[in-house]
């Protein structure tokens, strides 16, 4: 049974009513992946008017949108060779901060310059280019940069070691990126899009009944996408005038599925980790350098801490990417450089995501292009068909923009963008968190923590509360998640697991590594999603397993004794292994 | 023959090498500070990995049965007069777990429901408003097991209010396995059960609760003599009341058998080898030592700290590690070997920074985990000159209470034989 959104009021079923432009298809557009770009086109052309269905293979914010350093910053980075990145970056996180104030905090950054002859000559240049990079900062809302003496600095952050020239501070915004995901597809869901994670395109059949080659706006001319269920196996196709590829590191594979060479839709993946910490450890994020000149930062990030990143080209299965111990350990020694106490913090885990970078053979992954680009595969003799190739979380808004602009004149709509001034779900009103806490008997941090997934819709998971006075009861500690949030997400954001629950609410990211609130999760995802009970089980466990992988590649002696404690837990509760088992166990 | 036994640790392995080594009338002195994870069990006891049983059986065909092998003397012996544990004698217990699972176990503390012994009984489940206990999806979970449809058993969730005040919404299980202590309490949970059960119309043949049965001991056969009908606990898997009760049934057997408990920490075993003791096991808390004859190490695994994970690259500051190590240690200078599979010595990792724990760390069907394997080399108990080892510290063995017994009933023998 494909999800419906259980919100949709009168007026969005009306709107999902109306029928498409053509009457020879069902829809529109069909935009397949449901990361943050797929995301951003279904809602933007769902709101200029246009029928949408969207497919995702594993979930929203699957691979690399829910896998990022989670900030929409300007990409200072990128100012030296792609200042164009840097300027859409800043304008577009300015939007972002107006349309989902509840999603964004400010994240300021202090960078230490080695006191050597390198760092006291690049000292000067680096004070330009933070000056120039000033320029931008009222574009997002940033604070200009400041010159720091070395005291300065270790008074800011006393953790800061190494023999130093001096420093920089700058200022940059955090984001969940999974939020931020789930909140376009709320929004899109609403005004009538709808949206199927867990189901995978297996086939983009070109129907073709005009001239040949053939025009667009030939009736009769389009696609059948034909598409299957992973997790009940059923198989459907529906016919769409036009097909947007936005599959991020998947695309070629996308591309190759309607025919068309993989090449057409090329992308050079990016493999990208972080480790993840139990904690705030510093108020300020800090920038480093690796052994091999990389730049990474250790940022405090909602209530824990983010080290990241590598920039590595990956080979892989992109459904199964993890970090290793190996890659962990570079990024350790590079900020152990300037915050040794890195080695003594509590690594509680790690994440990985693959970048779907521009293609060119030759530069080091950190010099690519961040740039996105969309191919028209028009060119390639598969008209209506379009691949977004790159882009970055900061700039998702401008390219689904872009990209539903390309839209706009296939289908003759005349309506402009709107997306950078119509409201995100959850971002019309602030909500209070401590009169949230004391509306429904929960602590201050989860309320807080609430607040900051839901904004105002946290008010919708109260009434759930106030409703059924159980499930204000915690269910994951750590984060902390409650029983009501739990099933709002499985009932409103198209989770469909345990590990969809998680990327939504964080739940069971914490330190216990999921102990105290997989299983307890899988029996409510069985409950609300009508599915028997093993199955929430199996769930569970399999989630379990997944994260206890991630987390062991940075795993330390705390951690170790808190891991070998949830293998005890789980095997007395549950029994590990048991989900290979099959059913007769 | 060895006079002055030390024993480091008192979990399960430490209090039965302190009962088989006191029974055998050696001086025993147990040392021990904080929780290890016989206090941080759930109250299953059992022999092996109980996956494993599932399993087997199913390798064999059918289900995995309830008879089972008989406890050694020693073992039964050490059971009885723990006054903690049922382990009944030729057949294994049937618990059900929070998680919603229904699983053997060799056998169980107490104030945990046997469902082994309830062929076609219906199960009641009280509702309470408390997180990790929701009523209908146990029952839901239960009904759905294997050996339920096996044993004809039925699970409902009731509207049967077993909270008595509002707090208890919110305290945790300890505290509120604590208040069941109390005689008068359990008493008013008894009428309210009867009450609730009377309501239900006849047929009733359980009542399965939360961990909330009593902190110093388990408190679920007073509630079903009064009740009528068996009443138990599910079993929580880490943090339960089950570990408050093994602590105080554990004080009151070594205050019974004489043992002299230290609130201490060991942090250095050294060869003494003078006319009075052969060990000198030294503390973190007192400038004097004790003196030992022999030394039974019952430290626990990675759960209690006895053995610590310690990659080199935690020493390294912005340098390089001082040197290649192998990645575990044990908590207190002792000298022993470690194994990280129970058959070779460990060695140094071909790493300056450490292990790559990513694959090995978790257990994959009958391959213990890294983190579960690691222990002291022995041959048998005997981990070196003097010294015994009990328990999880042990390298490559189940970590079950019932090999914690095992082997520290062995350690505690041994001492005499020596």
């Amino acid at each position: 049974m494909p999800q419906q959104p259980a919100s949709a009021n009168g007026a969005a079923l009306a709107v999902r009513a109306k029928p498409p432009r053509r009457p020879d298809v069902d829809v529109d557009v069909v935009v397949i992946g449901g990361g943050v770009n797929g995301l951003g086109v279904a809602r933007d052309a769902t709101k200029r008017g246009l029928k949408v269905v969207l497919f995702e293979r594993n979930d929203l914010a699957f691979g690399a949108s829910g896998n990022s350093s989670g900030m929409i910053h300007g990409g200072a980075r990128y100012l030296t060779y792609d200042p164009h990145v840097t300027e859409t970056s800043c304008r577009d996180s300015g939007h972002i901060q107006a349309i989902a104030p509840h999603l964004l905090f400010r994240i300021p950054f202090l960078m230490p310059v080695e006191n050597t002859r390198k760092g006291r000559f690049l000292y000067p240049l680096m004070d330009a280019f933070f000056a120039a990079y000033d320029q931008y900062q009222p574009l997002k809302r940033g604070k200009p940069h400041a010159r720091l003496t070395v005291a300065e600095l270790r008074a800011l952050e006393p953790g800061i070691a190494g023999d130093l020239t001096g420093g920089f501070s700058f200022d940059e915004w955090g984001i969940d990126g999974a939020r931020l995901c789930v909140a376009n597809a709320v929004d899109a869901m609403e005004r009538g899009a709808r949206i199927f994670v867990g189901t995978t395109v297996e086939r983009i059949e070109a129907v073709q009944r005009g001239p040949h080659p053939p025009e667009l706006h030939t009736p009769g001319h389009g696609y059948t996408v034909h598409h299957r269920d992973r997790v009940t196996g059923k198989a459907d196709s529906i016919r769409a005038a036009v097909v947007v590829n936005a599959t991020g590191a998947w695309a070629p594979i996308t591309a190759s599925l309607a025919g068309l060479p993989p090449e057409r839709a090329r992308v050079r993946p990016g493999k990208g980790i972080h480790v993840v910490y139990d904690r705030r450890l510093t108020n300020y994020a800090i920038f480093a350098s690796t052994i091999d000149g990389r730049q990474i930062f250790l940022e405090p990030w909602e209530n824990m801490t983010v080290l990241g990143t590598t920039d590595d080209d990956f080979y892989g299965d992109l459904d199964r990417v993890r970090a290793t111990s190996e890659e962990v350990r570079y990024l350790v020694e590079g900020i152990a450089r300037v915050f040794p106490s890195i080695h003594e913090a509590r690594a509680i885990g790690t994440y990985a995501g693959v970048r779907p970078t521009l293609y060119a053979f030759g530069p080091s992954e950190d010099a690519l292009s961040r740039e996105h680009e969309i191919v028209d595969h028009a060119a390639h003799g598969a008209p209506g068909l379009y691949s977004m190739i790159g882009g970055k979380l900061a700039s998702y808004r401008l390219f689904a923009e872009a990209m539903t602009d390309v839209l706009a004149r296939v289908f003759d709509l005349g309506v402009p963008c709107s997306t950078h001034t119509s409201i995100l779900p959850g971002g019309d009103a602030p909500c209070d968190p401590f009169a949230l806490a004391r509306r429904m008997g929960i602590d201050a941090v989860a309320a807080r923590r609430l607040a900051y997934r839901h904004g105002s819709r946290a008010e919708r998971i109260e009434e759930r509360a106030r409703e059924r006075p159980r499930e204000a009861v915690t269910v994951c500690p750590c984060e902390p998640v409650t029983e009501a949030e739990v099933r709002y997400v499985l009932n409103h954001e198209l989770a469909r697991s345990v590990a969809d629950v998680s990327r939504r609410t964080r739940l069971g990211l914490g330190s216990c590594g999921g102990m105290r609130c997989a299983a307890r999760c899988g029996q409510i995802v069985a409950e609300e999603l009508e599915l028997d009970p093993r199955e929430g089980m199996r769930q569970a466990l399999s989630f379990l397993e997944r994260q206890a992988l991630t987390r062991s590649a940075a795993l330390g002696p705390d951690q170790a004794r808190q891991e070998a404690l949830t293998i005890a837990s789980v095997r007395a509760e549950i029994g590990v292994g048991a989900e290979h088992d099959g059913d007769d166990l | 023959m060895s006079d002055h036994v030390v024993v480091v640790g008192a979990g399960i392995a430490g209090l039965a090498a302190a009962w088989s080594a006191r029974r055998a009338g050696r001086q025993v002195t147990i040392v021990s500070r904080g929780a290890g994870a016989s206090a941080l069990g759930g109250g299953a006891v059992d022999d092996v990995p109980w996956e494993q049983l599932a399993r087997a059986a199913r390798v064999l065909g059918g289900g995995a049965g309830r008879a089972a092998l008989p406890l050694s003397v020693g073992a039964a012996a050490f059971v009885a007069e723990l006054e903690l544990w049922d382990v009944p004698a030729v057949e294994r217990a049937w618990i059900a777990t929070v998680a919603g699972r229904l699983r053997p176990a060799r056998g169980r503390d107490r104030a945990l429901l046997d469902l082994g012994r309830l062929e076609g009984a219906l199960v009641l489940l009280p509702r309470a408003g408390r997180a990790g206990w929701d009523a209908d999806a146990i029952a839901a979970s239960l009904a759905a097991e294997p050996f339920a449809g096996a044993g004809r058993l039925a699970f409902q969730a009731v509207d049967l209010p077993v909270l008595r005040f509002d707090d208890e919404h919110r305290i945790g299980d300890a505290d509120l396995a604590g208040r069941h202590d109390d005689e008068a309490r359990l008493g008013w949970l008894a009428g309210r059960l009867r009450q609730g059960i009377a309501a239900s119309g006849a047929g009733v043949g359980a009542v399965l609760l939360g961990p909330w049965l009593g902190a110093s001991a388990p408190r679920a056969e007073a509630l079903s003599a009064a009740v009528g009908v068996p009443c138990g606990e599910a079993l929580v898997g880490a943090g339960s009341p089950a570990g408050l009760r093994f602590e105080a049934a554990r004080d009151r057997l070594l205050d019974t058998v004489g043992a002299r408990r230290v609130r201490d920490r060991a942090i250095r075993i050294d060869d003494e080898r003078t006319r009075d003791a052969m060990l000198r096991v030294s503390l973190a808390g007192s400038a004097a030592p004790l003196l030992a004859d022999v030394v039974v190490l019952a430290l626990g695994g990675l759960i209690a700290g006895g053995i610590v994970y310690s990659p080199p690259e935690r020493r390294a500051g912005t340098e390089l590690p001082p040197a290649g190590t192998a990645p575990f240690e044990l908590s207190l200078d002792a000298p022993v070997a470690l194994s990280a599979n129970g058959a070779d010595r460990m060695s140094v990792v071909a790493s300056m920074h450490g292990p790559e724990l990513d694959v090995s760390a978790w257990p994959v069907a009958d391959r213990p985990g890294a983190l579960e394997a690691v222990g002291v080399l022995c041959s048998g108990v005997s981990a070196g000159a003097g010294i015994y080892a009990a328990g999880d510290v042990i390298a490559g063995r189940p970590r079950t209470a019932l090999e914690a017994v095992a082997s520290g009933l062995a350690a505690g023998d041994a001492t005499v034989t020596r």
